[in-house]
């Protein structure tokens, strides 16, 4: 890359796509886009856009999987052939794998699995374009899927990374100052519960760096949760108007 | 819970995980929940704060979360059929007629009708719609009645040709082949639809 000389952060604070330190990417967030799905979420966060569709709750298939005392949640991270600039393999890669559980581990929490015994839930999280911070965006946009399936849940989940480039902490690394920086450190959060679902760190960070960085993603978290209350509203809000229009017919 | 329109009104959205109360203000109803005495909605509906019961539930905006009960009635398609029970493969739950997913659920011929059944062949056959009442979910497996009026076959379909049954009087007559078979079918035979 020829960027490798180029300062991915300057002097004033101004990282190399023209955010501050502490600035996020532009976030759109859409829900109930596939009308074959239980719950549905669509996600533009930055140059990432990410998929996610919910079944379920629904039989387990194998059975065997299945547990009789609580319901069994299921996610799939996958990234498109095209998400990337070199054509990724469609097959399951080992990151895929441990994305998966990663995120799967992150929404356990927030859901009442012990309601529905004996039943699975699928979540299917297809990466169309990915440009870093893609396990954030999965998250955020589950949780908003989740939700829309109307499954009960604790809280909503939002995820945020924050990371290390230069010696300065930032927020929300896209794919360049993820590869080129020194750390990310990605964390998943219920805001109304205050409680951080997900905490992972990659590269070195001095303990009071990592604070920051923690501290840096859990306030991105809180700028995120407004608009993704806000996308769940617009469709809610949508169909409120529906029923009372049938109901004044 | 039913409830009209303008009663409905009243509420605010809330998501899941919004703050209604503590359990000091209210006695959490349906669709909440409580952690450290505080009360939280679970589901995405309208807040319904009843200041004279004070109460407060979550009307929900969606169908929900929707898995068979006891006592629910469903609608399925028959499956693998031997001669005392059917395999039945649980589509529609109460007003939910597409799940995702299927259920799968046993009707055996004890829990037919009140009468004598001398074989499953009698009641239905596989690729038949049947509306039944789930009256076990132990074993794994949904245990399933269609001993009322309006539970049974809602749609019979002629093992020989596939052509959907006409009903007459006590018999199913196949209007393409001229077969005759028998069902136990529901008041309301080829009328519902799915």
């Amino acid at each position: 890359m020829n960027d490798k000389q180029e300062k991915l952060i300057d002097k004033k604070g101004i990282r190399l796509d023209g955010r501050k330190a502490d600035e996020l990417r532009p976030l759109k967030l859409e829900v109930g886009v596939l009308p074959n799905a239980d719950g549905s979420a669509y996600v533009e966060h930055g140059k990432n856009k990410i998929l996610v569709g919910v079944f379920g709750p629904r039989e387990m298939h194998p059975k065997h999987l299945s547990r009789p005392d609580r319901m069994v949640l299921r996610c799939r991270y996958h990234m498109a052939p095209f998400s990337v600039q070199e054509r990724k393999s469609p097959a399951p890669s080992r990151r895929e794998v441990e994305l998966s559980k990663v995120i799967r581990e992150s929404l356990e929490p927030a859901l009442f699995l012990e309601l529905y015994p004996r039943t699975g839930i699928d979540v299917f999280i297809e990466v169309l374009q990915a440009d870093g911070g893609t396990r954030c965006a999965s998250i955020t946009a589950a949780a908003l899927a989740l939700a829309d399936s109307g499954i009960p849940m604790r809280d909503l989940v939002v995820a945020c990374a924050a990371g290390k480039i230069e010696d300065t902490v930032v927020l929300d690394l896209y794919d360049a100052e993820d590869k080129l920086g020194a750390a990310d450190v990605p964390v998943a959060y219920m805001p109304n519960l205050n409680a951080i679902t997900l905490l992972q760190m990659d590269g070195t960070l001095t303990p009071e760096e990592f604070e920051k960085a923690v501290s840096m993603a859990t306030d991105g978290c809180k700028q995120i949760y407004p608009m993704q209350k806000e996308a769940l509203k617009t469709k809610y809000m949508h169909i409120k108007e529906e029923t009372q229009e049938e109901t004044e017919e | 819970m039913t409830l009209k329109p303008s009663e409905q009104r009243n509420g605010n959205l809330v998501l899941p995980g919004e703050r209604l109360g503590v359990i000091e203000e209210f006695i959490p109803d349906s669709g909440t929940y409580v952690k450290d005495g505080v009360i939280y909605s679970k589901i995405i509906g309208r807040a319904l704060m009843d200041m004279l019961n004070r109460r407060v539930s979550v009307y929900p905006l969606n169908e929900g979360a929707v898995v068979p009960k006891v006592g629910v009635t469903v609608i399925g398609q028959i499956g693998n059929a031997q001669s005392d029970n059917v395999l039945v493969r649980i589509m529609g739950v109460g007003t939910k007629k597409n799940l995702s997913g299927i259920f799968s659920g046993i009707l055996h011929i004890s829990d037919v009708s009140d009468r004598y059944i001398d074989s499953m062949n009698d009641v239905c056959k596989p690729g038949d719609i049947i509306r039944a009442k789930v009256i076990s979910g132990k074993n794994q497996i949904y245990h399933l009645t269609t001993s009322d009026k309006n539970l049974g076959v809602i749609y019979g379909f002629c093992s020989l040709c596939s052509t959907l049954l006409e009903q007459r009087q006590y018999e199913m007559h196949c209007p393409k082949c001229g077969n005759v078979e028998r069902r136990k079918t529901a008041f309301d035979y080829g009328k519902e639809e799915i």
